[in-house]
């Protein structure tokens, strides 16, 4: 059943009011109502009866299956006033949001079994378990990034009746506003540490922007030969943030569709390639320097998504690293970072956009009279979502500070939209996983594009968002508590 | 405003079927860099590399270690 889309609407706008309805939800909690404690939070389990358990304690008579079956209902009914919203097929999109969730759901359980989550001795005592893969809860986001991989390519035709709700920039759009109120309590909390995480995000993405694009572009242009219309969208698109920028740019320079589309698909593949292998190198060599390896999340992998993601599990493989060393980092801070470098990029994707459309319009590519730029083409291209994330940011940062009384309700109302937030990653995850299509990479005439991808991101990219990193980062640590 | 990947992924879907894209991206003619492009690369570099010196004097005197 198609209906006809709102006027004015986009995916930017609609995180904004889905991520910022569950926040005000949540925040019922602070006056006594607890409008969300039905949500299914996963816990480590041994015995399959005990993997879910709602979030509030009210809701305990709800039981696992009951909290499960009421939070797939509520972000079900949430989705699907946004599909109408955009104009989506509902019937389609209900079915395959349908099945994306309950997969999703089932590879998070996966990862918090017992033998693959717990992380400490104390924690195998109480499980009665002699060993465990230790690579804590947020294994199941890598789980259902693997189960999302597999359909896309060992299934497609199920890959593409799923295609209606794949929808991983929304999705970890409306978790990063939900993720503003949480950082918000953070930042109350620290804020010296806060504010010297922003500035040294800030100046991080500088560097990074001057630095990989202009480098990437010259690459594409000189060592590869591609036209001014290839290589612009290409080097915002590695260098950058992803999908987000190549397009931006594309329509800044005015390339046509098809361009942004080759760019993207590459995109969409290698994000999922670094986010697999990224945490990993980072635990191995940084696990002593937490927020460097959390900075470099965000500058070196591309989509927020995925960008975001390995964030997450790069904060709970470190954590559990430096708990195993006797050291409790106070979780979030880790993640925040991430964020904070990532929601820098996107603001500056705009303000890029505009540049590069100057340049092409007054000395590449003159437009003719009546079609010059306008400077309001920075808030068109301005990502939208940035406003909510800031708003749960501020609302809960006032509070709190306003009156030390306020932090214990907040911190309780978003620890329940929190749950959330974390089935939005989630869904991130698995269909970050569906969109990626590796078969793209034999697409004909891509391989070119290909290889300035893996030349300009595992030769130059990576390594300098690592530089980068620790110039600005190291030396920093999240708060201890105590253990 | 930002496509969604799936919308994206569809026109790629339809750009399988355009075997000129291949052709076309092998057949690109050569595009010389512009003096323009040039000062655009350098400037960038130039202006990264400044920048870096008074960011990191910038956060060494705002957030002493």
């Amino acid at each position: 059943m198609m209906v006809r889309p709102l006027a004015g609407i986009s995916e930017d706008w609609l995180a904004v009011v889905i991520g910022l309805a569950i926040f005000a939800l949540s925040l019922g909690t602070v006056v006594g109502l607890d409008l969300l404690g039905f949500a299914a939070a996963p816990k480590t389990w041994i015995e399959l009866g005990n993997a879910v358990q709602p979030a509030g304690k009210a809701f305990a008579p709800l039981g696992g299956l009951g909290a499960l079956l009421l939070t797939y209902l509520f972000v079900l009914a949430l989705l699907l006033l946004g599909a109408a919203a955009l104009g989506a097929d509902l019937r389609r999109f209900a079915i395959a949001f349908t099945a994306v969730f309950w997969l999703s759901y089932l590879c998070w359980i996966a990862g918090n079994f017992a033998y693959i989550a717990v992380t400490t001795p104390a924690d195998m005592e109480k499980f009665g378990i002699s060993w465990s893969l230790r690579l804590t809860g947020e294994s199941g986001y890598l789980i259902a990034l693997l189960a999302g991989l597999f359909i896309a390519n060992a299934l497609p035709r199920v890959a593409c009746a799923l295609r209606e709700a794949a929808r991983p920039e929304l999705f970890i759009k409306i978790a990063i506003i939900i993720l503003g109120g949480t950082l918000g309590i953070k930042a109350a909390e620290q804020i010296g540490l806060a504010s010297s995480v922003m500035f040294r995000g800030f100046a991080a993405i500088v560097e990074a922007y001057l630095i990989y694009w202009a480098v990437v572009y010259f690459v594409a242009r000189k060592w590869f030969n591609f036209s001014r219309e290839w290589a612009a969208p290409l080097a915002s698109g590695i260098a950058i943030c992803g999908v987000s920028a190549a397009i931006a740019t594309a329509a800044a320079i005015r390339a046509r569709p098809i361009v942004a589309v080759m760019v993207s698909s590459l995109v969409v593949v290698f994000a999922m390639v670094e986010l697999l292998i990224l945490p990993f190198l980072a635990v191995t060599f940084l696990s002593h320097e937490p927020m460097v390896a959390a900075a470099w999340m965000g500058l070196a992998v591309k989509t927020d998504g995925a960008a975001i993601a390995s964030g997450a599990v790069t904060e709970a493989l470190i954590l559990a690293n430096a708990a195993a060393r006797g050291i409790h980092y106070e979780k979030g801070w880790m993640l925040g970072t991430t964020t904070t470098v990532k929601i820098f990029i996107d603001i500056f994707i705009g303000v890029w956009a505009f540049i590069l459309a100057f340049i092409w319009t007054r000395y590449i590519e003159p437009r003719k009279e009546g079609d010059e730029l306008r400077t309001g083409e920075i808030w068109e291209r301005f990502p939208k979502f940035v406003l909510g994330f800031v708003a749960t940011f501020l609302i809960v940062f006032l509070i709190a500070l306003a009156s030390d009384t306020h932090v214990e309700p907040l911190s309780a109302a978003m620890k329940e939209a929190n749950v959330f937030r974390q089935i939005f990653f989630l869904l991130t995850f698995f269909t970050i996983g569906l969109l990626s299509d590796v078969r793209k990479l034999w697409q004909e005439g891509i391989g070119r594009l290909a290889a300035v991808y893996v030349v300009c991101l595992f030769g130059f990219v990576i390594w300098v968002g690592l530089l980068i990193s620790w110039i600005f980062f190291n030396g920093v640590h999240p708060p201890i508590v105590s253990g | 405003m930002a496509k969604p990947e799936p919308e994206i992924a569809k026109e790629l879907d339809m750009a399988e079927h355009k075997p000129d894209i291949g052709k076309e991206l092998r057949q690109i003619p050569a595009e010389p860099l512009l003096p323009i492009e040039k000062k655009l690369i350098g400037w960038s570099l130039g202006l990264g590399a400044v920048l870096l010196v008074v960011l990191v004097w910038l956060t060494g005197a705002l957030f002493p270690a």
